[in-house]
């Protein structure tokens, strides 16, 4: 166990050099991201509310849920396909890493990358929005925790149906709209055309926008529209959703235990 | 593990691999004893990599019992993960790190699991002088070398080396030998794939010959070169009388070439030290008795080429039988 500690340690040092060194990935998973923010939150009308606070607002802090499908979900399914297809996911498996640690890596250096660009997003919003701190960091980071967990599983599991990695565009897609669509990152769920409701308190992304902007903003957006909650409140209020994450979690954990490969070679 | 000697290191038996309705692997059965080297000499798609890989733990046996220092290389992979090492037949490299910075990795790897890895493995394959370079630079044999760091810087008890020296010049597969003496020494247990048969004749205790998912030959380098036999050559004019007696039963193989005949004679029978030497007597006698001389008289032992060719199926022709200038031993 702290062996597999270490390894994953290891190899999430490894995953953090290695993406210094590559410009793509680097784009995509720092830039980009950090680019539709501030997009999406120049196209919120001036002066408009939602959910009690400026929309800007609303739309940032809920941010961090399209960071995890694009910048940690896109760039993991990359990872371990071309990893797969050079055999490095081979030397590892036949190597002193358990595949615990191997999964573990990946998902650390994710969530590090992840956690770095919330913290660029807090510092966005008390400096440029004139927003305050996040008010709960510890349910922010439980929220980060699980969701890179899950979505590090669920990339885990769709390299696996990925052959190669030029398809890893082709294949991400479909979750990726599906997540877009489907995520509260405008409005809340309640406010959601009724179509999409559904969809939408499926998706594993509402957990950690719910939760994210909860914890950002003090107030209840777990399905509520943003009434102010005590710090015990913002606990209670997040439960459900963090129920909802504990359950991606087995789902994510299963299916990539169906799906992913190891080796390029037949199966 | 290194103190019982009886317990052989690895152990298959009636293994068979199939990957839908292919059979790759097809009941094969040997077993190496610790700190030996054994060899699986065989061509492509013979089902060396298929057998090496199983016993790598990648995937369970389909049929039959697999190994590894006792334990199950597949069910049992956490508890010998850490004393296997195993180089790929290529790649598997993190491209982007330099040569150094791969050795301490899996170094590191190595000291997370409290087995003292080797200090200077780069110097040891001799790689210390590209150490600042990236992988993506190095040439196919440097990356071959690079493979072979990884796969013994943990010091494992049981190396496994899937055709380490294809693409090496003879400088680097030298070097690769010696790297791999030096770990026998040290008591590792290694089993490797070739198709080199110089390779397999230097390196292994013992060896196999695997053709088309089976074993056909199996033993010590001298028992199964044993069995090629020992070749008698000459050359008789034209003009001779009559073809030469049969040697220790085994009647001359006689053909005519620009008036000349070109006799040969493959003797498998009796003890191999003295068969030779028996067999040459009667055939003196008889060359003497009519006056002729043996023109090019040969006689040598049989080589692992032989026996390997046989065994896939090619008869020796005369060019490819005589060992290549330049192959060692």
């Amino acid at each position: 166990m702290r062996a597999d500690v270490r390894h994953a340690v290891r190899l999430a040092r490894l995953d953090l050099k290695l993406l210094g060194r590559n410009q793509t990935a680097l784009v995509n998973v720092v830039l980009l991201p950090l680019l539709m923010a501030w997009m999406f939150s120049r196209i919120m009308p001036e002066g408009a509310t939602t959910a009690g606070v400026p929309a800007e607002l609303f739309v940032l802090t809920g941010v961090p849920g399209l960071m995890l499908c694009f910048a940690v979900f896109v760039n993991l399914v990359n990872n371990f396909t071309a990893r797969r297809e050079e055999l490095v996911l081979k030397r590892l498996y036949g190597g002193l890493t358990s595949p615990a640690a191997v999964f573990g890596g990946a998902a650390l250096s994710a969530l590090l990358v992840y956690l770095g660009q919330v913290a660029l997003l807090a510092i966005w919003i008390v400096r440029v929005e004139g927003g305050s701190a996040p008010a709960n960091i510890p349910l922010l980071l439980l929220a980060s925790v699980l969701g890179a967990a899950v979505i590090t599983l669920l990339a885990a599991a769709f390299s696996g149906i990925t052959r190669t990695a030029e398809l890893a565009q082709v294949t991400v897609l479909p979750v990726l709209l599906v997540m877009l669509v489907g995520a509260p990152l405008f409005v809340p769920v309640a406010q959601l055309p009724e179509p999409l409701r559904v969809p939408a308190e499926v998706v594993p992304i509402t957990p950690v926008v719910e939760i994210t902007r909860t914890a950002f903003l003090g107030a209840d957006h777990v399905g509520g529209l943003g009434e102010p909650l005590s710090v015990a409140g913002q606990w209670a209020a997040a439960l459900p959703s963090l129920v909802i994450l504990l359950g991606w979690l087995v789902v994510a954990a299963l299916l990539a235990r169906w799906l992913f490969r190891w080796d390029a070679r037949r199966g | 593990m290194r103190t019982h000697q009886e317990t052989p290191a690895i152990e298959v038996s009636g293994l068979r691999q199939r990957y839908g309705d292919f059979e790759a692997v097809r009941g094969v059965s040997f077993s190496v004893a610790t700190g030996e080297l054994f060899a699986l000499l065989g061509t492509n798609g013979a089902g060396k990599t298929t057998t090496i890989e199983v016993l790598e733990g990648y995937r369970p046996a389909t049929e039959g019992r697999v190994r590894v220092l006792g334990l199950d290389p597949h069910r049992d992979r956490r508890a010998l993960r850490p004393r296997m090492g195993i180089m790929l037949q290529h790649g598997g490299f993190l491209e982007d790190l330099t040569v150094a910075e791969t050795a301490a990795a899996w170094a590191g790897f190595a000291a997370d699991v409290n087995r003292p890895a080797i200090g200077d493995v780069l110097e040891l394959v001799g790689l210390a002088h590209k150490a600042g370079t990236r992988v993506r630079q190095l040439s196919g044999g440097q990356k071959r070398r690079l493979d072979l760091a990884l796969a013994v810087v943990a010091r494992p008890d049981v190396l496994f080396l899937d055709e380490p020296t294809t693409g090496m010049d003879p400088e680097a597969r030298r070097d690769t030998w010696e790297v791999i003496g030096r770990l026998r020494a040290e008591g590792t247990t290694v089993l490797l794939t070739t198709h080199y048969l110089e390779e397999a004749e230097r390196l292994a205790d013992h060896l196999a010959i695997m053709h088309e998912g089976r074993i056909h030959v199996r033993g010590t380098v001298d028992e199964v070169v044993a069995e090629a036999g020992d070749r008698i050559t000459f050359r008789l004019p034209g003009d001779a009388p009559d073809d030469p007696p049969a040697l220790a039963g085994v009647p001359p193989t006689v053909t005519r070439a620009g008036g000349r005949r070109e006799v040969s004679y493959t003797l498998t029978g009796g003890p191999a030290a003295a068969r030779a030497h028996a067999a040459l007597r009667p055939l003196l006698d008889w060359a003497a008795a009519r006056g002729l001389t043996l023109e090019r008289l040969e006689v040598r032992r049989g080589t692992l080429e032989d026996v390997f060719l046989r065994v896939v199926g090619a008869a020796p022709p005369e060019a490819t039988a005589r060992r290549p200038a330049g192959v060692a031993r």
